[in-house]
């Protein structure tokens, strides 16, 4: 079944919000700061305002309204003082986008350039700068535990067992640091957001958004509007990543809308903006302390997480809750202690990014898995498979896992060993220089969102018969629209073709799902339209069994048809009944059929921040896999040969747009892994904010993919399918470091692994080039 | 979604003599213009203001700077021949894989053989083979033409005069018959600026090596080479030594630390000389 979408996509016709063309609307431009912190003296704005076109030169002065989901930090023009290299700090708005970038290049902004805090270990230092003074004063969300004074934006602790009792039992301990540094989503499209107010205080965006319905809640809430006076509208978006779940480029629209007395603005981000000055991907520096026995039975672990929070906190000390969460990795153990940190740094802030901290918690937890196999002398996936969980064995939080609330790693490991022909695993010499070496990684992801969050469906009849599906998913790329018209066909009993949905979410008018992010789309959206389908269904039966004179108990709803069960001639067509049925005489009885679900996740409640007990989300969802890769040894440059994943997915509901997400989803991890940085120099300014020299994977790069599935149902999800989004991704920069540390006989911790962070590590050098 | 913040005129023109008239006409107006080829340097700099220009002359409508073929024994490489047009052509593999080494296939469509020696960015990887066989380059200006070879007019940079224009290079066709190595050695992924690019022929007095990426600007060093072609020396002898007599310091920037750039230099060297006292053409 090919995605409803890609004949718009493919042709062109596919209308993004960067797209819209209308001479009524007006544009704004960022002025963004070269500096990564710095007291702002002055904005000299003289000129830019009497350049022709322009309507507005906005400043930090113009909205005082401090921003953020976990912890209000970030006022949405910098006012007296940038954090982060590319914060924004004034904006032109004028009539045309060529206007209003000449006017933004008018601006005049003077710094005093201040200390930098350039990485979590640096900004917690006693004499580091301090970020945000007024840390104690910012509102923040339940369960947001920050030290005011310091840069510790949040701290969350998981504990199980007794850690005493569990250095006891151990006879081996290992302990293992790794790093990376943040790096961008690079979505194909740049944000864009377009905001008019309306005279009567209606606001109205149009938004390059995975999470429309967080921006209507939000924007009500920063600006006091009614929350029904704002209608959010999310067209196709290309590409998100978690990155737009982030609310920024609507918060500009609307400033710079209401400066102008409301009418239209759009901001359409440039490349650069879009990687520095919107959020990207959390950066992490993570120590793991591993205690086990001879035979390698792991007693205790202590985690150390520290995220690089940036400059403002938005959602990273939710990221690090959902890593502390799933702390320990999918293994059982008994003794564990999880810190998990959110630091304040002048870097620019995280969003989500596809994984929300599991591929990061993934690679510390996975290297140090290594790191005790080696010590251990012990073939790493066996190592594994005797501590990974299986039902019956308690999660970090308290859960208790189950066949159906955790995937079958077990199956994935041994399908993955297969795949990976694993039995070899031990370095191949090619030739004089280049040698070929293999690395395995596992993991769990559960999806953690906010109790309440739900999500619902509207299912409404053609006078033909066939079905317009509405629910608030955005179409980011996944195909999930696709898939729900999959499930709904198949609970109605007829061809998915038949079956329309609408790409545009319009808050106004779809059902609230409350973010298109952590793989919850098929999985929410699912079961509300599988309650919107059973609803419609009702209605169909019950009018069709005033017609046909049957009870509806006996009746059966099966390609468009209606009929007794018993005696199938006894039947109407649905295109007879699903707008009402009229009597021969012209006598009408009922209407248009609408089928309404909504879906909320069952009994989740937040974690405790002292203690990690909590039920944050529903289900753990697994997967093993595996890289290969040939490296020279001498320039350490190296090829990724084949990576292979195989995940859990409860039940495959559409072969090829599983496959694709698992397969992007590699490609972007090991992309992740194998290059993308921002590059900072001293002063923490980004050396490479455009794709010149920000590189990502490009088609003819990647491995050979290998992706199989193991279907354990989820009983929760509908028809036992579980999430698939983001599991493409989590174990990949593991997996890839593993086979590069084998190959060059040297341990990898750092991301991303270039050829010369390779070389440097083998020949003893220093890892702190600008050019790593 | 490239937006130039400020309006430029267009200018076509269909001879040398006439763009160059109108270079110094526009010049002197004080229209700060530019010879526009590909274009892909003045659109990508011109939208984040690091080019400035009122008028750009597009020479890739005068049919001399779009020559392609063989004239008197030379081939002849018109300034605003793509670098996929030249690669494509495969008259001369050499030049073909070296330019075919910059940025990708899309823009290699549009980048073109005078704009990439000429640009700003400090890798011109093209000029290499142009160094290697020092062609004659055809250029024209305010004063008239004029042609020498490439050695007396490149220096770091093509030293052009105000208001000059490459129109050809000619490169000897005997070197197309040349073993010759080109290698590319990039961070870490298949498209990217060099970490650094080593092209190099075995002519008949020995091999020539030219370098991208090694210092801040493309060079051929004969001082290099009279080291490295000491064939007595044992080759990891020779290398380092003509490391030390590089023209300027190496590379340190983003791509690569010098160190590991020095590193690679070696290594690169190591096989080209290996490939070609071998005797096999190699791209």
């Amino acid at each position: 079944m090919p995605k409803k979408e890609s004949y718009d996509k493919v042709t062109g016709a596919g209308h993004y919000t960067g797209d819209a063309v209308e001479a009524r609307i007006h544009h704004a431009r960022m002025k963004i700061s070269p500096y990564a912190h710095a007291r702002i003296l002055g904005i000299d704005a003289t000129a830019a305002r009497t350049a022709p076109g322009v309507r507005a030169i906005l400043t930090g002065d113009d909205c005082g309204v401090l921003t953020g989901e976990e912890i209000r930090d970030r006022p949405i023009i910098a006012k007296d003082r940038v954090r982060h290299y590319g914060e924004v700090v004034a904006v032109a708005v004028a009539d045309t986008e060529v206007q209003a970038k000449q006017a933004a290049d008018l601006i005049k902004v003077r710094y005093d350039p201040l200390p930098v805090v350039l990485s979590p270990t640096d900004a917690l230092r006693s004499d580091a700068p301090v970020l945000h003074e007024r840390l104690g004063e910012y509102e923040k969300g339940e369960g947001v535990v920050s030290v005011p004074g310091t840069n510790v934006a949040s701290v969350i602790h998981v504990r199980l067992g007794d850690m005493s009792q569990g250095w006891e039992q151990s006879e081996t301990v290992v302990e293992n640091a790794v790093a990376f540094k943040p790096s961008d989503h690079a979505a194909m499209e740049t944000r864009s957001a377009i905001a008019e107010i309306k005279p009567d205080g209606r606001v109205h965006i149009v938004s390059s958004t995975q999470a429309p319905f967080a921006v209507k809640q939000y924007l009500g809430k920063y600006f006091g509007v009614d929350v029904g006076f704002v209608t959010v509208e999310a067209p196709l978006v290309g590409g998100a990543y978690g990155g737009k779940a982030a609310i920024q480029p609507e918060l500009i629209a609307f400033l710079a809308s209401r400066a102008i007395g409301g009418r239209p603005v759009k901001v359409l981000y440039t490349r650069e903006e879009d990687m520095v000055t919107a959020p990207g991907h959390i950066g992490l520096e993570a120590t793991v302390r591993l205690g086990s026995t001879k035979e390698g039975k792991i007693k205790a672990a202590h985690l150390i997480y520290r995220f690089d929070g940036g400059a403002y906190d938005d959602k990273s000390s939710d990221i690090a809750r959902a890593a502390a969460g799933d702390c320990s990795g999918p293994y059982a153990i008994e003794h564990m202690h999880g810190e998990c940190l959110t630091i304040y740094t002048n870097h620019p802030y995280p969003s989500a990014f596809r994984g929300y901290g599991h591929a990061e918690l993934t690679f510390a937890v996975e290297r140090a898995i290594d790191a005790l196999a080696e010590e251990l002398q012990m073939d790493p996936w066996a190592l594994r498979m005797k501590n990974i969980v299986v039902p019956g064995d308690i999660a970090p939080t308290r859960d208790l896992l189950t066949p159906s609330n955790l995937g079958d790693l077990p199956a994935c490991m041994e399908r993955m060993k297969r795949l990976a022909e694993w039995d070899d695993w031990n370095l191949v010499q090619v030739d004089d220089h280049r040698v070929r070496a293999k690395g395995i990684s596992c993991f769990w992801k559960n999806s953690s969102i906010d109790p309440n969050a739900s999500s619902g469906a509207i299912v409404s009849f053609n006078p033909d018969g066939s079905l317009n599906l509405e629910t608030g998913v955005v179409e980011i790329g996944t195909g999930t629209k696709t898939v729900l018209a999959q499930i709904l066909a198949e609970r109605m009993r007829m061809r998915t073709e038949r079956i329309h949905v609408r790409f545009t979410v319009d808050t106004g008018i779809s059902p609230e799902h409350w973010k298109t992010v952590a793989s919850r789309g098929t999985f929410m959206a699912g079961r509300a339209v599988l309650h919107a389908a059973d609803d419609a269904i009702r209605q169909l039966l019950s009018i069709a069994a005033c017609v046909l004179r049957a009870d509806p108990d006996d009746l059966e709803l099966d390609c468009e048809k209606v009929f007794v069960r018993a005696d199938p001639s006894v039947q109407i067509d649905v295109k007879e009944i699903c707008y009402g049925y009229s009597f021969p005489n012209g006598n009408t009885i009922g209407g248009q059929i609408i089928g309404r679900g909504t879906y909320t996740q069952r009994r989740m409640n937040p974690m405790n921040p002292e203690t990690g007990e909590g039920t944050p989300g529903p289900e753990w969802n697994v997967g093993a896999q595996a890289v290969e890769v040939e490296l020279d040894t001498r320039d350490c440059s190296y090829r990724i040969l084949k990576a292979v994943s195989v995940n859990d997915a409860g039940r495959v509901m559409n072969r090829m747009g599983a496959l694709g997400q698992i397969k992007g989803a590699i490609a972007m991890g090991l992309s992740f892994a194998n290059r993308e940085t921002f590059l900072f120099d001293a002063e923490g300014r980004i050396q490479n904010p455009t794709l010149r020299d920000y590189s990502v994977f490009r088609y003819g790069e990647n491995p050979a993919y290998v992706v199989d599935f193991v279907e354990r149902p989820c009983l929760d999800g509908p028809y036992g399918a579980r999430a698939l989004g983001e599991h493409g991704l989590i174990g990949m920069p593991a997996a890839l470091a593993s086979a590069l540390s084998r190959a060059a006989g040297v341990r990898l911790n750092r991301l991303p692994l270039f050829p010369e962070r390779i070389w440097r590590a083998r020949m003893g050098y220093a890892d702190d080039t600008v050019s790593v | 979604m490239p937006m130039i913040p400020y309006p430029f005129d267009y200018y076509q023109p269909a001879t040398v003599g006439e763009a160059v008239a109108l270079f110094v006409d526009l010049d002197a107006r004080g229209k700060q213009p530019l010879y526009f080829s590909g274009g892909t340097e003045i659109i990508t700099l011109g939208r984040i203001n690091e080019v400035y220009t009122e008028a750009v002359i597009d020479v890739k409508r005068i049919p001399d700077c779009r020559e392609i073929g063989r004239r008197s024994g030379a081939f002849v490489w018109g300034a605003a021949l793509t670098l996929s047009e030249i690669h494509d052509a495969r008259l001369f593999p050499l030049l073909g894989e070296t330019g075919a080494g910059v940025a990708d296939r899309t823009s290699r469509n549009k980048i073109t053989l005078g704009g990439n020696v000429c640009g700003r960015f400090i890798y011109k990887e093209a000029v290499l083979p142009l160094l290697l066989t020092d062609s004659p380059l055809r250029i024209a200006g305010p004063g008239g033409e004029r042609t020498a070879p490439i050695g007396q007019l490149f220096d770091r940079t093509l030293r052009l005069g105000r208001g000059e224009l490459l129109v050809q290079a000619m490169t000897d066709v005997r070197y197309a018959a040349f073993p010759y190595v080109t290698d590319k050695r990039r961070k870490g992924s298949a498209i990217d600026y060099p970490l650094l690019t080593v092209a190099a022929i075995r002519a008949e007095e020995g091999i020539r090596l030219a370098f991208s990426g090694v210092c801040a600007f493309p060079f051929r060093s004969t001082e290099m080479e009279l080291i490295l072609n000491r064939r007595e020396v044992p080759a990891e002898e020779r290398i380092a030594t003509a490391i030390a007599r590089l023209p300027a310091p190496i590379l340190n920037d983003i791509k690569g630390s010098a160190l590991y750039r020095e590193y690679v230099l070696k290594v690169t060297l190591g096989e080209t000389l290996e490939r070609l006292e071998k005797g096999v053409a190699i791209g």
